[in-house]
């Protein structure tokens, strides 16, 4: 009986060696972390640098001349009346409910991870559309960075850079990321080949087809991807406070240990309105950029 | 292709059910908790009530709060192994005085341990770190992450109940004044991690933490040392509510950690209850057993295998003798 146990048991690898192995590779991490914390957190300092001073412009200037950039902004970007609007009374309200420095806090972390997503993920997006080995390799990294738990890479990067912000940032980027690069990378293998030959025979080089053909041609899908990473940052804020990033994202979790309702939802809709404000400018900031062509665009 | 599978099926669930299985026990629900104490418990109820009491155990993910209010409210689950009632004293309250809930005893039999703390290699540097004049004098030492010129005190998670009593203890001791920030590490994962690497890095670490854990198993540190006893009423009726004026420094009363059932449940199995009452371990006990698990990576379930194995004569204690006797069978079989 005993020979056919593999028959309704797994058959396992035994503890003992499951066991070596796990102490093994905890272990190396952790020499890993002791010999190059110090290192890997000097790299990070001109980051975290940035971002303590951006957060210390955002909630430290009085809040009328933050409302009034932040609406000049959005109005100088989309030149739209009805946004402005709706930006001055979901601020005023957020204020109101008195999430004004935590809404102020989430917003400068997100900015900067936005633009850091669209920073690294462009170029990524661009290099996997002209080599298809690239393309084959990023893909698989994508689909962990997508799937992989949160948690999962948050243990060892707390035990390299401790909580706060800078570890908030690379979660949240790990997270957002994706999109955009995938995004990036289909639209421009969607351009027409035709329009790649006639600029060729136009004696076009190659970076001269890229920024002339192919990523004005494929901006309509890399809007659509850089809204999606808006989307996905901001749906990060509360898993970034689960490692001491301070903003909306902790009243949300206190309401979930604590089951207050409302707390939560209120929050979370100031999550909400931040996410819609930042996709609606950018989209018609790209919409107006680009009115000569009025692709595949819906408002 | 069907047939196989069905095969396959009950072959696994011939393996996986106790031999023995009582009628009236029946199906229970165990809450087990986040952390390493609470699932071990949760795990050696899970083995013991399967095994001893041919009852249909089965293990649900919970926490302090979401636990036992899902308990006073709906009855679910039946058994709660590890309750720190001290943080969530109006529920149980309630839910005692309303015959929803039912106090077995006490699971760890001299309370947890709270406090603030710095790591030994600290105090052994400077025996001064040891007291809170000590740790407020060299304020500079403990470098804030973000803003050089603070301090950081490391608090408790946001939501969990002794953020009030740190946050309370905080304003007490005077700590802003002396430039500490009280940093909010999010969750005990974000906490733990920052004690991890301040050691492994042997850094400056001050704040909240609670024993028995793996963490305090495994690292040692400190408890700093408020100089003023501990005001036991004040603690309970100040220290720990959110509307607490005027906190006074009082050091931790040691915490009443219960393990809860519905009143349904003690109702309808007594013998069980009064296992749960029985089930009772000492912090050297659990603290070996949190520094066992930490060394092997192991999780509740097997660090409830290790403890039922190498540990006879604690639980021998807590059960009559024909369900110890049904218990000793199925640990053979492991």
């Amino acid at each position: 009986m005993a020979d056919f146990s593999w028959f309704s048991k797994f058959p396992k690898m035994d503890r003992a060696t499951l066991l070596e192995i796990r102490k093994y590779l905890d272990s190396s991490f952790r020499d890993f972390s002791r010999e190059y914390g110090d290192l890997i957190e000097s790299f990070f300092d001109p980051l975290l640098r940035f971002l303590i001073w951006f957060e210390k412009l955002l909630v430290q200037s009085p809040w009328w001349a933050v409302l009034i950039s932040i609406t000049g902004l959005v109005y100088l970007a989309s030149r739209s009346k009805k946004l402005s609007l709706g930006v001055i009374v979901s601020f005023l309200l957020i204020g109101y409910f008195g999430m004004w420095e935590d809404t102020m806090r989430t917003l400068s972390i997100i900015t900067v991870c936005t633009l850091l997503a669209i920073l690294l993920g462009v170029p990524i997006g661009i290099l996997m559309a002209r080599n298809n080995r690239t393309q084959s390799i990023v893909t698989p990294i994508l689909d962990v960075m997508q799937t992989m738990p949160a948690f999962v890479y948050l243990i060892p990067v707390v035990m390299l850079l401790g909580i706060g912000k800078v570890p908030g940032v690379i979660a949240v980027i790990i997270y957002a990321i994706p999109p955009v690069i995938r995004l990036t990378n289909l639209g421009i293998r969607l351009v027409d080949k035709e329009v790649l030959e006639a600029a060729t025979a136009y004696g076009a080089n190659s970076m001269q087809r890229l920024m002339g053909v192919q990523l004005p041609l494929a901006s309509p899908t890399i809007m659509a991807g850089i809204n999606q990473t808006i989307m996905m940052a901001l749906g990060m804020v509360v898993i970034a406070s689960m490692i001491g990033v301070k903003g909306l994202g902790q009243p949300v979790l206190k309401s979930i240990t604590n089951q207050y309702f409302t707390l939560g939802l209120f929050n979370g809709l100031a999550i909400v309105a931040l996410a819609i404000i930042f996709d609606r400018t950018s989209q018609a900031y790209a919409k107006r950029s680009q009115q000569h062509m009025q692709g595949g665009q819906h408002d | 292709m069907k047939n196989m599978m069905l095969i396959g099926g009950l072959l696994l669930s011939s393996a996986t059910l106790p031999a023995f299985a009582d009628a009236q026990c029946g199906k229970v629900t165990i809450a087990d908790m986040n952390w390493s104490s609470a699932s071990l418990i949760a795990n050696v109820d899970r083995f013991i009530l399967e095994y001893g009491y041919g009852c249909e155990a089965e293990l649900i993910p919970g926490d302090t709060m979401p636990t036992s209010t899902s308990m006073v409210e709906k009855g679910e689950p039946d058994i709660a192994p590890e309750i720190w009632s001290n943080s969530i004293k109006e529920l149980i309250d309630r839910g005692v005085s309303n015959h929803r809930l039912a106090i077995a005893g006490n699971s760890l039999s001299e309370g947890g341990e709270e406090g603030f703390w710095v790591p030994q290699y600290m105090v052994d540097k400077d025996p001064s770190l040891a007291t809170i004049a000590g740790i407020i004098a060299n304020a500079k030492t403990f470098v804030h992450p973000e803003d050089p010129e603070l301090s950081a005190f490391y608090g408790c998670p946001a939501g969990w109940a002794c953020q009030l009593s740190a946050e309370n203890l905080y304003r007490a001791l005077k700590l802003e004044d002396a430039g500490f920030d009280l940093i909010d590490p999010g969750s005990g994962a974000g906490l733990s991690g920052s004690i991890a690497r301040a050691y492994e890095r042997q850094k400056p670490w001050f704040g909240y933490y609670w024993a028995p854990t793996a963490i305090l198993g495994k690292y040692k540190m400190v408890k700093v040392d408020f100089g003023s006893g501990i005001d036991a009423d004040h603690f309970r009726d100040c220290t720990t509510k959110e509307e607490c004026a005027e906190p006074k420094v009082t050091m931790y009363p040691s915490s009443l950690v219960q393990t809860v059932t519905t009143t349904a449940f003690a109702e309808k199995s007594p013998q069980i209850f009064e296992y749960l009452g029985n089930r009772s371990l000492t912090n050297t006990q659990l603290n070996g057993l949190l520094a066992w698990m930490e060394d092997n990576q192991a999780d509740g379930i097997i660090a409830a295998e290790y403890f039922l194995m190498n540990h006879e004569d604690t639980w021998l204690k807590w059960v009559p003798a024909d369900v110890a006797a049904r218990v000793k069978t199925a640990i053979k079989a492991l």
